[in-house]
């Protein structure tokens, strides 16, 4: 312990680096899959802003609730969600996370505190307000994390839920992940103060930015926001600043991109790679271990697209079935 | 453009830390910020400014100035300057100051107002070479800048500029620290910090028992951040002629404990085994062989056994505009009177004093 200078032990760098690479790799694989036609729906992909969802997800258990978004495969990994559920969930598959009838957008997993992606912009916030009021009365020391992107911060959903928040002192933390778009407006042509933390004080709670790149920035800035939260500190806002590595949605032109933008954040703005970079030169985990992951991470991946294909498709009898869930 | 040309430098992004959870410090919002450069704008125009020219930002600071600047133009207010923004890309990082900072030397500005705490005047002052800065204090640890109302200081910097005030009474020469990390080279303006932490992560630091070295250009007792632990045991002014190093140890076996005011809000008790003074121009090497290199207050650099690391005060490093100085000059000439001049004061027995 006394080499590592992190505030994570080994194995919890491990953990860090091997549910990263696990969000990345599922979304790399889905970009590949969807434009061969194998996948129904929509997909939008999380990679490049693995870091944010680590980061925060480490300090949390399943008593915590997350509510999601559109963009939520990464948030339900790193909220523990099994990931070959999710694989057959978003090829609309019985063995899905949701028994194949919310695909992409709609993966939940109540039993592990994640209460669903969502394809309603800034729909989790409110969510989230309920789920923190819930922690507050059974007195169990949970906290509810809302995460929007820049876009939906615009939402009235997300401004009423900080306001909410901050009257009945919540545990509730409101993680904005601003990747610079709103789909393919930039945040400097949609947001009239870009300085969420601006949002905030304006409902009298706390707001901090970090570098949503740097795994160790988000990791300590969340794990203090939690803490208060969970002390009885109330709500507060978190900015991540970070970047997307795909298009708003799969098949996306990305006209709205600067020349050689998307060359110069993948190789310069890589979450992962920054993370490995500091592990490795510090001498806490080695290339080896680092491949040795990447290549259990690759097999799991396999398997789920795998298993995912080969799994059924939901029959007409199913339609009327799992509608409604007791939450 | 005619005459001297000012450069304004107010980074949307500084004083939006960790610090505002763990220490409470203050959220300026952006609309404050930008009432803060309208202030220092007014001042300026008031003093003969008669060109400004400004970072970008995207955050709202440019649009809520803007605003204000078409409005008194549309009613025919002469309160502010002509203001342009240079031309550059808007990162909406710390960068974006040292961008700026770097163009307004180039473009050989006559001075640059800076708005931010000591890590958005270290971040300027990296890239600014000889041209005089004048600080606003609106960042998270307020060591360096002076607490002071913008127009006053938009006042002097148009005095200064302007040359009514003799160059030797505006400007000050400043200290500060030059830390080495092999090729590497960083300042800090006011402290520098050697933590345990071997990670840059939230950047802040406030963990007292991880403190190991601390070097300062100056002490006020009454400053605030790392500095004030040497401002509390031996303070140093700005202009003297060296500064200090302390050697920390844990609180609970250190000879001597400090309650020090080590961020807004944090007066937390801080283990010192020793402190010494200074010179000018002599490297210091570290007693820690690892951790990370806080600079004013922020952690920047991180470095291991392999590292070669120096810590060097260096004199007349940078300049500032004395503030009090050009307002005095400006009080005992009447230059706001008119007619210019002094004007008699009348005693209350009557008769001329």
């Amino acid at each position: 312990m006394s080499n590592n200078p992190f505030p994570l032990s080994k194995e919890k760098l491990s953990q860090a680096y091997r549910t990263m690479r696990t969000i990345r790799e599922f979304e790399e694989r889905l970009h590949v899959d969807f434009a061969r036609g194998d996948i129904p729906g929509f997909v939008h992909l999380y990679a490049g802003e693995e870091a944010s969802a680590v980061g925060i997800m480490m300090h949390l258990n399943d008593n915590d609730r997350i509510a999601s978004t559109h963009r939520g495969h990464g948030h339900c990994i790193a909220k523990g969600v099994d990931v070959k559920e999710m694989m057959a969930e978003i090829y609309g598959k019985t063995t899905g996370a949701c028994r194949g009838k919310g695909g992409s957008m709609h993966i939940a997993d109540l039993s592990k505190g994640m209460m669903g992606a969502n394809g309603i912009l800034g729909a989790g916030a409110p969510l989230i307000c309920g789920a923190a009021l819930a922690a507050q009365k059974l007195g169990h020391g949970g906290v509810g994390i809302s995460f929007v992107g820049d876009g939906a911060s615009n939402q009235g959903t997300f401004l009423e839920s900080l306001n909410l928040a901050a009257v009945w002192n919540l545990p509730a933390i409101f993680v904005v992940e601003n990747n610079g778009y709103a789909e393919s407006t930039s945040v400097d042509w949609a947001v009239a103060s870009d300085s969420y933390v601006d949002r905030a004080t304006g409902f009298g709670l706390p707001g901090i930015t970090v570098d949503g790149t740097d795994f160790f920035a988000v990791y300590e800035a969340a794990g203090e926001l939690i803490r208060r939260a969970r002390e009885g500190g109330g709500p507060s806002l978190l900015e991540c600043k970070m970047v997307r590595f795909h298009g708003h949605f799969e098949g996306d032109a990305q006209t709205y991109r600067a020349k050689g933008e998307l060359e110069d954040i993948r190789a310069n703005k890589d979450c992962i790679k920054f993370f490995q970079a500091r592990v490795r030169e510090a001498g806490v985990l080695s290339a080896n271990e680092f491949e040795k992951i990447d290549d259990e991470v690759a097999r799991l991946i396999d398997e789920a697209v795998a298993e995912a294909k080969a799994a059924a498709l939901p029959s007409a009898r199913d339609l009327l079935t799992d509608v409604y869930v007791a939450y | 453009m005619a005459g001297p040309v000012v450069g304004v430098i107010a980074n949307p992004v500084s004083a939006r830390d960790i610090r505002r959870v763990i220490a409470h410090a203050g959220s300026l919002q952006v609309t404050d910020r930008a009432n803060i450069v309208l202030r220092v704008l007014a001042g300026l125009a008031a003093a003969g400014v008669g060109t400004v020219v400004m970072m970008p930002e995207n955050a709202g600071i440019r649009r809520h100035v803007t605003r204000a600047m078409v409005r008194a133009a549309n009613v025919g207010e002469a309160r502010f300057p002509d203001l342009e923004f240079l031309e550059m890309k808007v990162t909406g990082e710390a960068a974006d100051s040292a961008t700026a900072a770097r163009m307004m030397r180039r473009m050989g500005v006559a001075a640059i107002v800076v708005l931010g705490g000591d890590g958005t005047h270290r971040v300027v002052v990296s890239e600014c070479g000889n041209t005089p800065i004048a600080g606003v204090s609106t960042g998270t640890n307020n060591a360096f800048p002076e607490t002071r109302e913008p127009t006053i200081t938009g006042l002097a910097v148009g005095l200064a500029v302007s040359g009514l005030v003799p160059a030797a009474a505006a400007f000050v020469d400043n200290k500060q620290l030059e830390v080495s990390i092999n090729e590497r080279r960083e300042i800090a303006l006011v402290d520098v910090t050697i933590v345990r932490e071997r990670y840059v992560g939230s950047r802040a630091i406030w963990k007292a028992d991880g403190f190991r070295e601390l070097f300062v250009t100056f002490g006020e007792p009454g400053g605030i951040g790392m500095s004030s632990v040497v401002g509390l045991l031996a303070p140093v002014k700005r202009c003297s002629p060296f500064g200090r190093r302390v050697i920390f140890d844990r609180p609970e076996t250190a000879p001597f404990r400090l309650q020090a005011p080590i961020a807004p809000g944090l007066v937390e008790p801080v283990g010192i085994e020793r402190i010494e003074t200074i010179g000018v121009d002599t490297a210091t090497r570290l007693t820690v062989p690892a951790g990370a290199i806080c600079l004013d207050g922020e952690r920047e650099v991180t470095f291991s056994e392999k590292d070669d690391v120096c810590v060097t005060l260096r004199d007349a490093a940078f300049r500032t505009i004395d503030v009090s100085a050009c307002m005095a000059q400006a009080a005992s000439n009447g230059w706001f009177v008119e007619p210019a001049g002094k004007l008699p004061i009348i005693s209350q027995q009557g008769g001329h004093s």
